[in-house]
């Protein structure tokens, strides 16, 4: 859905409007390279000195931009920001004819004088950056604030400041929860890939984050086959006594021998949800001593289906963790 | 095409020779096949050439597995059976491309001929309950292989010609 403005932009230009508002991110080719710029801005901001903000400001747009491969900028930093009645001013991208382009960025709030958090200030920033983007590196006739536009602004945001995240609970601690607890946690799985997946589109999800680190796809594929793969453990534990349960994989292995890459996600996370589906009928018709009956793995020892199901949802936490990161173009 | 009957009283080492020939005869059988006839199914319901090499890639690491758990275990064990159909459907072999399918089939194969080459004369008569065919020894498995080796084989000779 177009903002408002749209109906009032000519025919040519909603078609600029169109082309930004399709492309929903712009991926650095190694993000991880522009983290001490962003550390030594997080720094520079902290001293309060317009100055070391300028200098700090200056090397992390030079990064940018030598990242993209598209010309330079010149970046200004001033202290407080103008305002009016329409508000404050946080940033400015202009052009002039025969003059480079240049960013405008203030520090200071307009009011109080304070210096503007780091966070604001990035997005800010990479709000500008993302102009110069729009005609150096994408070509648009024109750079409007689309939904697309700001997607770009928050896929670079999210490439340059790697949030901390929650540790997952331990595999030893998932085998102290409840079954129920567990069981949960397993069923709310899908769902979960569905919400990261999203509408990304198929270039998206099959783009690693990095060389040996999977993109999304595979991910998703790992699943898919390790639920298999569970499955089959549960069958061979509940239909002999005591069996040996094969190494499988291992799971490089599968991705690069199964092709994970050329896979569509779409349908692998439905092939999921559905071995998915299966292992939780088998494991909630189980007796407490089902719980309990085991198999012999040759590298993890005896395993009872009751540290099993721990595992799964240890496995479910570890790869939605890595999904969530594939997304952001994190490895 | 020798029927499992004949191919039991082969003797192993003819039987192991047909395992090694698989790769290349599929080789040449897919060699300078476009990507359209690879991927052409021949009906709604047969495998196309390249879901036939997928088939074999996967069921020889399904083969690897079950090999190491009859030799991990005293007694028979029950072996799993999994739905070719849906494996070939859950891991999109339509989309796998052929030539690397292939590599990753040689690659298992290698695997399994190096596992039989170790096999003491105790070990080849040890065994797992087939969930279809019902008891069935390392021997036996080497004649299955042969004889569905031949099967997919000419399966993908037919899904090349447009024939199910």
């Amino acid at each position: 859905m177009p903002f408002s403005y749209y109906a009032r932009l000519t025919r040519s230009q909603q078609a600029v409007y169109r082309k930004s508002d399709e492309i929903a991110e712009v991926r650095l080719p190694r993000p991880a390279a522009l983290h001490p710029a962003v550390s030594a801005l997080t720094a520079a901001l902290a001293t309060e000195d317009r100055a070391q903000v300028q200098r700090a400001t200056e090397r992390l747009i030079r990064d940018l931009t030598d990242a993209f491969g598209v010309p330079p900028v010149q970046v200004e930093v001033l202290a407080a920001r103008p305002h009016a009645k329409w508000g404050e001013l946080h940033g400015l991208y202009t052009v002039e004819r025969g003059k480079p382009p240049r960013i405008q960025l203030w520090m200071r709030t307009a009011k109080q004088r304070r210096v503007v958090a780091f966070r604001t200030y990035l997005r800010t920033l990479l709000h500008e950056v993302g102009h110069h983007l729009d005609y150096a590196l994408l070509r648009l006739r024109e750079s409007y604030h689309t939904q697309g536009f700001y997607q770009r602004e928050s896929s670079l945001f999210h490439q340059l400041v790697v949030e901390p995240r929650t540790p997952w609970p331990s595999v030893e601690a998932w085998f102290h929860r409840t079954p129920d607890e567990r069981l949960a946690r397993l069923a709310s799985m899908p769902g979960q890939v569905a919400g990261v997946l999203g509408e990304r589109s198929e270039r998206a999800l099959a783009r690693r984050p990095a060389a040996g680190a999977w993109a999304p796809v595979e991910i998703v594929c790992h699943l898919r086959d390790t639920e298999e793969t569970f499955g089959a453990r549960f069958e061979a534990i509940l239909g002999m006594d005591e069996p040996a349960l094969p190494e499988v994989g291992p799971a490089d292995r599968w991705a690069a021998e199964r092709q994970y890459l050329r896979h569509d996600a779409a349908l692998a996370l439905a092939h999921f949800r559905r071995r998915r589906g299966e292992s939780l009928e088998t494991l909630v018709a189980l007796s407490p001593s089902d719980w309990q009956r085991g198999g012999e793995h040759p590298a993890r020892g005896r395993l009872s289906i009751d540290m099993l199901v721990a595992l799964m949802a240890w496995h479910d936490d570890n790869h939605l963790e890595q999904l969530t990161r594939a997304g952001e173009g994190q490895p | 095409m020798p029927s499992m009957e004949e191919y039991a009283k082969q003797p192993r080492e003819q039987r192991m020779q047909r395992l090694t020939r698989t790769a290349d005869e599929l080789a040449g059988a897919t060699k300078s096949q476009s990507e359209a006839v690879l991927s052409r199914r021949p009906d709604a319901k047969n495998w196309a050439a390249k879901e036939v090499v997928c088939h074999l890639r996967d069921a020889e690491e399904a083969f690897g597995g079950r090999f190491e758990q009859i030799l991990a275990m005293d007694v028979d064990p029950k072996l799993g059976g999994a739905s070719a159909d849906r494996i070939a459907d859950e891991r999109q072999y339509l989309r796998n491309d052929t030539a690397e399918a292939l590599a990753a089939f040689r690659q298992r194969r290698r695997e399994t001929l190096e596992v039989f080459g170790k096999l003491t004369a105790a070990q080849w008569d040890k065994g797992g309950i087939h969930p279809v065919r019902g008891r069935i020894t390392l021997d036996g498995f080497l004649t299955l292989m042969a004889w569905h080796d031949d099967n997919h084989l000419d399966q993908l000779r037919r899904a090349l010609d447009g024939k199910a």
